[in-house]
């Protein structure tokens, strides 16, 4: 029956009102920094209906120009194979701590709660200490470890919880049907554990992507990432609004469609795909 | 599972081996400096630098807050891949009690060019008799000011502080607000600004800084005086939000006509003044910053070019900043970029230099020369603790701008931490 009351009305247009005011209220930072990047140099803090036509694209061309480009595969590079390492090392970690009969289970699992935990500003000065004598201040490997203290402990966590939710009889009628465990492993536990698998990658390419703090102390003009770059458009007397505006974008852009494309593998993970 | 670990750490190894660095054979000299149109020009020049001497010169240019911390990081952590850095002088002083720089004495006084670098700069990084830097810039505060807004009122430039009141009182409207000033709290923020008018009413950090007498001295009549004026200022005259602007939105605000007055440093008035980046530059004049019962104290901030005691390459890196300072390569940077700061005196003899900054505004180059006369060398004391007090005292400022204490509380504030901080209890 469709209520037409006068009551349901002004509660579904209130409805209504709450949800685009939250949506604006989210929207409003990606549609003033989108609206910053097209914006002439002397129009940037212009509103724009005041000079409509104060746009360029030379903001876009400026930052094409610049580090920042180098700064942005640098961040892929070190991301995408601090991500590939920890998934290689935590996926199995993740399924031994699972299926495994571990005596120490318990304090594993505080162990990599405290890794997650841990303020990163902590261990900052022995961390660099250590990295200039290793001779690892300013290189890909020193900032993909670095990566991976973020990375595979929270890989290996998330991957934990996937497969403990996976009944272990199916991993025993792989074995009595002569799988070793590896290929039980390989064949049987991920693909059912797939949505956690795809979940766990993601948050940790992102967690690695977004880092800011590690690649401020490790990094030097060779291997600068993304997040650090963009720091350097502001100088001693000015800020460029526009350019931390266009690289801004730049860094969220290759996220979106890795977000869209794994949007329904996180949610499946997060509320627990297989069920026993 | 064995397997697949065993897997996972020849993988990683096998990348960390691929990725480590290469090291060049030939002699290199790292530098690494904050953006500003001197160290931007100066790294466009780096070729040149490996054309006159042989030695290649990795300049990296990065934001001042990168800056910080990388440096405090590589000084702690005794790392050796900084030759040449960039030396602020209000930061060379804890730099040189914490061990961070090595005296440059033997190498000043080798340089060819050392005469032609301006004696005060110079001497502002001279502590117990030893050179610990070399400058190339030195930055003044002015005052710019909206001639046709004055026109209009029927009004002139304010010499003074009071007069700045009145100006302000007569020119306010909602729509453009009659000055800008930094309120954010700082050392380099609110406490490049505000000395300027606390030295203009005869204010002081100190008792007797000149005579060695570190005693706080904040919380003075004079101060207080000093300080109800930029309360007055920011909180009836300045845009809304005025009471957390920093350089930038001043710089903002003056281009974009929401501002008649601004008082900031060189290199900020020289964009409010430059055509090609405010469309009121033709309307906008150049003064000096009002004075006071104490006369004037336009604000000075003096930056140059040091070697950390760790550095591995301190000849070189010697070598680097002689050539970075040279009349040539300042010069070419003056002309290249939008630097009008710089200590090379000769520089301001080039009559193409001449030509230029005349372009962007008549008065410039002999507004920035007065207020260099002007200033004292130690308008922010040159002292180790510095930063931690020009923090603190920036912080109470700030507190009794918002409203959060009264001026009285604020100065009394500052005074407590800055004994607090200097062990004075």
């Amino acid at each position: 029956m469709i209520d037409n009351s006068s009551a349901f009305r002004v509660k579904k247009a209130l409805g209504l009102f709450m949800m685009f005011s939250l949506l604006a209220f989210a929207a409003m930072p990606t549609l003033w920094v989108l609206i910053l990047s097209i914006r002439e140099q002397s129009a940037v803090f212009q509103p724009i209906w005041e000079s409509p036509l104060a746009v360029t694209l030379e903001n876009f061309l400026s930052i094409g120009r610049s580090d920042f480009p180098r700064a942005l595969l640098n961040s892929f590079i070190t991301a995408g194979t601090a991500t590939v390492l920890a998934m290689i090392v935590g996926v199995p970690a993740g399924f031994a701590l699972a299926k495994a009969r571990l005596s120490g289970k318990f304090i594993a699992s505080w162990i990599l709660l405290l890794l997650r935990m841990a303020p990163p500003v902590g261990f900052v000065i022995p961390l660099f200490i250590t990295y200039v004598n290793a001779g690892l201040i300013d290189t890909y490997t020193g900032l993909i470890f670095a990566y991976m203290t973020l990375t595979l402990p929270l890989i290996t966590w998330s991957m934990w919880n996937s497969f403990s939710q996976i009944p272990d009889e199916l991993i025993e009628a792989a074995i009595m049907d002569g799988a070793s465990l590896t290929k039980a492993f390989a064949l049987v536990a991920v693909p059912a554990a797939r949505p956690g698998v795809v979940a766990a990658a993601i948050l940790g390419f992102l967690v690695a992507w977004n880092d800011f703090f590690f690649a401020l102390i490790i990094t030097r003009s060779s291997t600068t990432t993304a997040p650090v770059a963009v720091m350097n458009f502001i100088s001693y007397d000015s800020v460029d609004w526009a350019s931390i505006a266009v690289a801004s974008i730049a860094l969220t852009l290759p996220i979106l469609p890795l977000m869209a494309i794994a949007n329904r593998y996180i949610v499946q993970s997060l509320s627990g795909a297989v069920k026993g | 599972m064995k397997h697949l670990f065993t897997t996972a750490l020849v993988a990683s190894m096998a990348l960390g081996a691929s990725f480590a660095p290469v090291h060049a054979q030939t002699e290199e000299v790292n530098v690494v400096l904050f953006g500003m149109p001197y160290t931007n020009g100066l790294q466009d020049l780096a070729d040149q630098f490996e054309e006159d001497t042989g030695i290649r010169a990795n300049i990296e240019v990065i934001g001042q807050d990168v800056f910080e911390n990388r440096i405090t990081l590589t000084f702690t952590g005794g790392s050796d891949d900084i030759d040449v850095v960039h030396a602020p002088v209000i930061q060379v002083q804890r730099w040189i009690q914490a061990g961070w720089l090595q005296p440059m004495t033997e190498y000043v006084a080798a340089m060819p060019g050392a005469d032609d670098i301006l004696a005060g700069p110079l001497n502002a990084y001279v502590v117990d008799g030893e050179n610990w830097a070399v400058p190339f810039m030195a930055g003044a505060g002015l005052m710019t000011y909206r001639q046709d807004v004055l026109d209009e009122a029927g009004l002139a430039v304010p010499e003074t502080w009071e007069e700045m009141l009145e100006v302000a009182a007569a020119i306010h409207t909602d729509d453009r607000a009659a000055i800008g000033l930094r309120a954010v709290p700082g050392q380099g923020f609110n406490m490049f600004i505000f000395p300027m008018i606390m030295r203009a009413y005869g204010g002081n950090f100190f008792a007797d800084y000149e005579g060695g007498d570190l005693t706080p001295a904040i919380n003075s009549p004079e101060n207080l005086e000093a300080l109800n004026v930029y309360i007055e200022l920011i909180n009836e005259y300045a845009p809304q939000g005025a009471g957390n602007f920093n350089f930038a939105e001043v710089l903002a605000a003056a281009q974009n006509d929401q501002i008649a007055f601004a008082v900031e440093g060189t290199g900020v008035v020289s964009r409010i003044v430059d055509p090609d980046l405010s469309q009121y530059a033709g309307v906008t004049g150049i003064a000096l910053p009002p004075g006071g019962p104490a006369g004037r104290s336009p604000a000075i901030a003096v930056h140059g070019l040091g070697i950390p005691t760790s550095a591995a390459n301190p000849d070189a890196a010697a070598r680097f900043i002689e050539w970075a300072v040279s009349v040539d390569t300042v010069t070419q940077i003056a002309l290249n970029e939008a630097f009008p700061d710089f200590t090379t005196g000769p520089v301001a003899d080039n009559p193409e230099v001449i030509a230029k900054y005349a372009d962007v505004h008549p008065d410039f180059l002999a507004m920035r020369v007065q207020a260099l006369d002007l200033a004292i060398g130690h308008y922010r004391p040159l002292i180790p603790d510095w930063p931690s007090l020009g923090q603190a005292v920036g912080e109470n400022i700030n507190a009794a701008v918002n409203g959060l204490m009264s001026p009285e509380d604020a100065l009394e504030a500052a005074e407590q931490e800055m004994r607090d901080i200097l062990g004075l209890y």
